[in-house]
């Protein structure tokens, strides 16, 4: 599994701090008995939050805004982003709680446009992140089988 | 999304024939993982296992108590989440400490110190920040085994080899020491009842004999178990502490703990024999709350049935205790109730019991030594099992398990229907065929993992359906083409056909359609993207929902599956455990090699990396995402080939120069990458220098396929390197 170890990768995507050391994490549990384990976790976590943002939208056009229930949905959101590694969503969620706290509508409204445009972008280079191995490592695994 | 790595296969457990060496402890250590948050879930699970832990997820707090109230014994940790949709953390937390002393350490992202001392507070053991790492995890174990210390110094403290000052304590601490058993047994069930005040007591009264004493083990349910077994293999008269100690194969287990649990057991199985005040045993174990009190109708004349269903009793013992107890002598031993709430009670009660039974020991000591024996012994201390949690000797409890393991499996399926799982109940039946053809290949551990994952892991239904499917044909890539083949064209046989991972992959794709098709139950709005997340865990790069499948086309991949199965007379509900009960029949040996994922059965992953190249090979082909599965099998050489031609080039040692000099040209135009200024790149910008990293990155990996495609060269006439 050399190429998607590599560091170049992760440097790639960790140094564009899209990504953090958590990442790494996750890639370190990756191997011949879960071989696309990264994959699995980034695709669960991508279904999860996008339900979760979802939810998050529908108590923002509430009115009046339960804030205490958006706080909830972030504290979640903020969880699954920092358990992937996903250090940009994470702050942009912890910026949007803070303005939650203070029950400052206007500033979670644009908080989490932040949030869903970190969400679209991150998600878009992990598809082009996975794309990539998937070019890659079938070739590798079959001349390793042959060595 | 890949179900069997996730939660259902064990990271490790004994062989499969038993006859392995057991691995060393903390491997093993049996966690019951509580998070509602799938994707923290789903990691932990992996980390846990790769630490080689036993693990059982669970998305629910309330679900999570059932299961350990209902599989006492069956845990040594518990780790979960703070903050949970439908109960607090800290109020399982809670439940756990007062219900099932486990140890328990707490998760959270929120670090703020209040929370933390919350945590301590309440009593958990450690309080792990999210993200979690490895490493986190890798120590958990010390907090089951320092819990266990603890308990047993207050064991061993009140119940120790001096029996002349436990004498003394004893009748200090039984208000009614002097009017025998009755008020010896009333004063146990009220210290039963005022647990922590008496654990303070005991402790207090046998500090100073405690710090004089070496640390001793706890005998928990488990360890417990495993010496009854131990000694009944040895025959309960010939057993000597050094063969029941090598038999239960105990990390850190001493002789000399071996040797007075012994002499204790030994004393007990005595007195149990003797259906003496039976009487008085049922009134007050009526009133008692804890399961394996409620479990005995009487001592003497023993309610076998519910302790048959208590615990996890061999029906051979209940006939022999039938037959042990009529025999028994009536010895005058008052006691005999006594010893049986000593040994049947927690970790705590027993230090104040044992005070009594040792009492009661002397008294009897001289004349009942060699009296009744045999089968009884496993009932009584099998209901000893049920009160406390330890460290769990890894690898000897299989035989112990035997139809217990049935048994246990007969739970799972009665409680599915209790559990209210978002979208409807599991038909409980497939657990059940599974349980026994697991059971049959004598796959305890690994079984009982996975029959706690097959209920436990609520993520939505389909996970347990996939898991079982994972788990036992995960490796076997020929009958998932077999499959692939007749799955109707439509959207999932072009996801599962691109992305033919591994045969794990393609079964979990089915059930997930079984569940649109044959659980008119689940309310299939709810799951249409967890059911799709199959789908997209299979195709790799399709985030968004795949719509939805219908159930008709779904029919024909039921029936086409039941057809490749030979399924006999099954509904459609259940195709998918006849074909692992078919898998199970034909590749026993491959699947038990494949579950027991232990590092030194390397060999064997690499044999099932073996058949997972060939389904990975087979991505050449995800290209073309309409190609059939077939066709994405047999156009598996000519697209290797086809790739190994195109990155062809020159290969020395040069070119691996070369490759170091790209990797550090990759660095630098990384670094160069403003990270500050990031916010301000617009989302094509980003998405561009995406492209010039990829486009560099692939010229690094065309480099690099060359270097380890050497070997291959050969067949397609390329220099070989010199």
């Amino acid at each position: 599994m050399f190429i998607y170890t590599t560091p170049v990768y992760r440097l790639s995507l960790a140094l564009q701090g899209f990504l953090d050391e958590q990442f790494y994490q996750l890639e370190e549990l990756q191997d011949e008995s879960s071989p696309n384990f990264v994959e699995e976790v980034v695709t669960l976590f991508f279904r999860d939050s996008s339900r979760l943002m979802a939810n998050i939208d529908q108590a923002l056009e509430q009115c009046p805004p339960d804030f205490h229930r958006l706080d909830k949905f972030l504290h979640r959101l903020k969880g699954s982003a920092s358990s992937i590694g996903a250090g940009k969503m994470k702050n942009e969620c912890a910026g949007f709680r803070e303005f939650c706290s203070e029950e400052n509508l206007e500033g979670c409204l644009r908080s989490f446009q932040k949030v869903k445009k970190e969400h679209t972008i991150l998600r878009q280079k992990l598809e082009n992140y996975f794309q990539l191995l998937r070019q890659v490592v079938p070739v590798d695994k079959a001349t390793r089988s042959g060595s | 999304m890949d179900p069997s790595r996730a939660a259902s296969t064990p990271s490790h457990g004994p062989p499969g024939d038993g006859g392995g060496p057991a691995p060393e402890f903390p491997a093993g250590l049996r966690v019951l993982l509580v998070d509602d948050d799938p994707t923290c879930l789903k990691i932990l699970d992996r980390m846990l296992r790769k630490c080689l832990y036993h693990v059982t997820t669970c998305s629910r707090a309330a679900v999570a108590l059932s299961i350990l109230r209902e599989k006492k014994g069956w845990f040594d940790l518990v780790l979960s989440d703070v903050y949970m949709p439908d109960m607090d953390g800290f109020k399982l937390l809670e439940h756990i400490g007062l219900e099932m002393d486990l140890p328990v350490i707490m998760m959270s992202s929120d670090d703020h110190k209040d929370v933390v001392m919350k945590g301590v507070t309440h009593g958990a053991c450690d309080y792990i920040i999210k993200p979690v790492r490895m490493e986190s995890l890798k120590n958990i174990w010390q907090h089951v085994v320092r819990k266990k210390r603890n308990e047993l110094k207050e064991l061993e403290n009140s119940g120790s080899v001096e029996e002349d000052d436990k004498h003394k304590r004893s009748l200090d601490d039984g208000d009614n020491a002097s009017s025998g058993c009755v008020g010896n047994w009333k004063n146990a069930k009220r210290k039963k009842e005022e647990k922590d005040e008496e654990e303070e007591e005991m402790v207090d009264e046998h500090d100073d004999s405690s710090n004089t004493k070496k640390p001793r083990v706890v005998w928990s349910v488990d360890l417990h178990q495993q010496f009854v077994t131990a000694v009944n293999q040895l025959g309960v008269d010939k057993a000597v502490p050094k063969k029941i100690l090598e038999l239960m194969n105990v990390v850190g287990l001493t002789r000399e703990n071996v040797a007075s649990h012994l002499q204790k057991y030994r004393l007990y199985l005595r007195r149990v024999s003797v259906p003496q005040h039976h009487s008085r045993y049922d009134a007050h174990f009526g009133s008692n709350q804890e399961v394996t009190y409620n479990s005995i109708g009487s001592v003497g004349g023993y309610d076998f049935q519910a302790l048959a269903a208590s615990t996890q009793l061999l029906p051979q013992n209940i006939a022999a205790l039938h037959s042990g107890s009529r025999s028994a002598t009536n010895t005058g031993m008052g006691v005999s109730a006594i010893d049986q709430i000593g040994f049947l009670s927690s970790g705590k009660q027993v230090t104040n019991s044992s005070n009594i039974i040792s009492s009661s020991v002397q008294q009897i000591n001289s004349r009942q030594m060699n009296d009744i024996r045999g089968p009884s012994n496993n009932i009584a201390l099998n209901q000893l099992g049920q009160s406390q949690q330890v460290v769990q000797p890894f690898g000897s409890i299989n035989q112990q398990f035997g139809e217990g393991t049935t048994k246990f499996f007969g739970l799972p399926s009665s409680e599915l229907t209790n559990f209210s799982l978002p979208g409807g109940t599991i038909n409980e039946q497939p657990n059940n065929s599974l349980a026994r053809h697991m059971n049959q290949h004598g796959q305890q551990f690994p079984i009982s993992q996975q029959s706690c994952n097959m209920d436990i892991t609520w993520q939505g239904l389909p996970h347990s359906r996939g898991q079982l499917l994972t788990e036992t044909a995960c490796h076997d890539s020929r009958l998932v083409s077999a499959l692939l083949q007749q799955v109707p064209p439509n959207n999932i046989s072009n996801h599962v056909s691109g992305r033919l991972e591994t045969s794990a992959n393609m079964l979990t794709s089915l059930p997930a359609n079984y569940m649109n098709a044959s659980c008119s139950t689940s309310p299939q709005a709810l799951y249409p993207d967890v059911r799709n997340s199959f789908i997209i865990g299979l195709a790799g790069s399709c985030y968004p929902p795949v719509s939805s499948i219908g159930a008709t086309p779904l029919t024909g991949s039921v029936k086409a599956l039941s057809n490749s199965s030979n399924l006999k007379g099954m509904d459609n509900h259940v195709p998918d455990y006849d074909i692992i009960d078919e898998y199970h029949q034909n590749k026993s040996q491959d699947w038990k090699l494949q579950i027991v994922n232990l590092p030194y059965q390397s060999g064997q992953d690499r044999g099932h990396g073996q058949s997972t190249i060939d389904c990975r090979s087979s991505l050449m082909g995800n290209q073309d995402s309409t190609s059939t599965a077939k066709n994405v099998l047999n156009s598996n050489a000519g697209t290797v080939t086809k790739n190994i031609i195109s990155t062809r080039s020159d290969i020395d040692k040069e070119k691996r120069e070369c490759i170091d000099q790209h990797r550090t040209n990759l660095v630098e135009n990384c670094n160069r990458v403003n990270y500050d200024g990031i916010p301000d790149i617009s989302y094509q910008d980003i998405l561009f220098e995406d492209n010039i990293i990829t486009n560099e990155l692939m010229n690094v990996v065309r480099k690099q396929q060359q270097e380890g495609i050497g070997q291959v060269d050969n067949e397609f006439n390329f220099n070989p390197p010199v």
